[in-house]
């Protein structure tokens, strides 16, 4: 707005031809000043005395008295309003600067068009005394929340770090068990080869057994032919005794007739000398013959004594075949037994390898696994550690915006 | 004198244990079989021992009774002449000695002395044996 002084340093002269007629050009140039907002302006009365514009004149000079009235009384408004919006504003940021929002806005101007602007700035205050409290409220539930999430983030800190400790403890446990899987394997693998081994020889053994099994009966049947060949000798021996014995028994009535013939050949003197000598060479030969059956009798005991001990020998042999037969019926049973036992025995080791195989390949995994999960752990300590820290520092910074808050008076 | 020409004897020599012996043939009637006496006339345990294997009995003609007895011996070795210097006298030291009367001497067989017995002399002082009766 334009000052007064303005407008009438600017307002045009109702110049023209004062020493002439006054015309009504006069008055338009004031009025094209008012239309410019120059009201300083105003038409010489005293020339339009007395004319048809003097009424036009004087109402000209009115309106323009008038409207300077309005202007000054405006700018006396505008000052005043001024004054209350400064002192309001100067209120408010004293009190926000004292942080007192307990009490309400009184200005020492009165203006009705003051009011609406109290009336804001209360609602300003009051709005902003319920913010604070809000906030206060939100700080100390802040504070509240943030102290339990340091608790919780410090105890997450400690379980993650015992829970990576334990997985890594268990890591190391499956890595040792990965390696005892490997070992087991082998040891299965090679238990397995030697089962094969074993069965190898079995299998042998068991044709060995067969064949000796066979031995035996072929021994059994060896002896029950040796048995009857003795029995045969043994009558033929028995029969070589009595011809023996008669043999012996002709021999010995030879030779005690050749004594009673050598013994009357004697008695008889000279007459006797040859039948002494014939009885003689009789004796003789009957000798012989009782010398003969003599060796034939001892041999036939000699032969009865070698029956008789390959008799005993031959059924030491059947005996000894039929318990042959025996051990070997017996270890064919335990062979066979062996032969299932390693059968399964390598069956068994086989599975163990493979079930080891597959331990240690999922071991692995798990190893693997593990590993993936120690490296996720130990991010998780990492950022239970930062959770702690920003819980830490959210702590700090509720404290803080709790002191703050409490700067700000609202009771 | 030589032997060719020197008087013999025929002497029985039997062997009794383990010791040999002689008789004068004439004194045995004949050897026999001790299994086909029966036992009760053998006459087995004499002055001259007790014989073991028993094979040969000598029958001999006992003096007087005209009986037989069959004297138990192990073996009869056979006859044999002896010549007349072989043949000795049993010592008076020596038949003192004795208690049988039935060694009469001894003979020297093969360098050896074997003793001269008087086989019925020998079966009558053996009183055990019941007499046979002479075939």
């Amino acid at each position: 707005m334009r000052e007064p002084q303005d407008l009438k340093r600017k307002a045009p002269r109702a110049a023209g031809k004062k020493d002439g007629t006054p015309s009504a050009d006069e008055i338009v140039t004031v009025l094209r000043a008012f239309a410019v907002g120059q009201y300083g302006g105003r038409v010489d009365l005293a020339r339009f005395e007395g004319t048809p514009l003097q009424e036009v004149a004087r109402a000209v000079n009115a309106t323009a008295d008038h409207v300077e009235a309005e202007i000054r009384e405006a700018r006396q408004r505008i000052d005043t309003v001024s004054a209350g919006v400064d002192e309001a504003i100067e209120a408010m940021v004293r009190l926000v600067i004292q942080g007192d929002l307990s009490g309400s806005l009184r200005l020492g101007v009165a203006d009705a068009a003051l009011t609406p602007l109290i009336a804001g700035v209360g609602q300003v205050m009051e709005t902003l005394k319920k913010f604070v409290t809000e906030i206060r409220e939100a700080a100390l539930q802040l504070s509240t929340s943030s102290a339990e999430v340091l608790a919780a983030a410090t105890q997450n800190e400690s379980s993650t770090s015992a829970q990576a400790s334990a997985i890594h403890e268990t890591t190391a446990t499956m890595e040792e068990l990965k390696g005892a899987s490997h070992q087991i394997a082998e040891n299965a693998q090679m238990v397995a080869a030697i089962a094969e081994q074993t069965l190898s020889g079995a299998r042998t053994g068991e044709g060995a057994i067969k064949e000796f099994m066979r031995s035996m009966e072929n021994v059994r049947k060896n002896a029950s032919e040796v048995d009857d060949a003795i029995a045969k000798l043994s009558k033929r021996v028995e029969r070589i005794g009595t011809v023996v014995e008669v043999i012996d028994e002709i021999a010995d009535r030879s030779d005690l007739l050749a004594l009673n013939a050598a013994l009357e050949g004697a008695k008889a003197g000279e007459a006797g000398r040859g039948f002494s000598i014939v009885a003689a060479e009789m004796r003789r030969l009957a000798e012989n013959v009782m010398e003969s059956t003599k060796e034939i009798k001892n041999l036939i005991t000699e032969i009865r004594e070698a029956t008789h001990a390959a008799k005993e020998a031959s059924d030491g042999n059947k005996r000894t075949a039929g318990e042959g037969e025996k051990l070997g019926s017996n270890a064919m049973t335990s062979v066979t037994g062996i032969l299932s036992g390693i059968q399964e025995t390598s069956d068994a080791a086989r599975v163990i390898h493979l079930a080891t195989q597959q331990q240690r390949t999922a071991t692995e995994q798990v190893v693997q696994s593990m590993g993936e999960i120690e490296e996720v752990t130990r991010q998780a300590q990492s950022g239970s550690k930062q959770a702690t820290g920003a819980a830490s520092e959210l702590t700090k910074l509720a404290e803080r915006l709790a002191e703050l808050v409490k700067r700000f008076k609202v009771d | 004198m030589s032997a060719e020409t020197a008087e013999t004897t025929e002497i029985l020599l039997f062997q009794v244990g383990a010791r040999l012996f002689a008789s004068v043939v004439h004194d045995a009637v004949r050897i026999g079989s001790v299994r086909d006496v029966p036992a009760g006339e053998l006459v087995v345990g004499t002055a001259l021992g007790m014989p073991f294997a028993r094979e040969r009995g000598i029958v001999v003609a006992s003096h007087g009774d005209g009986a037989e007895r069959t004297l138990v011996v192990d073996h009869v070795i056979g006859v044999r002449p002896v010549t007349e210097a072989e043949l000795h006298p049993l010592p008076a030291f020596a038949a003192a000695c004795l208690a049988s009367g039935a060694v009469t001497g001894f003979v020297i067989v093969d360098e050896a002395p074997v003793l001269l017995v008087d086989l019925p002399t020998l079966v009558r002082e053996h009183p055990g044996a019941a007499p046979q009766r002479a075939a």
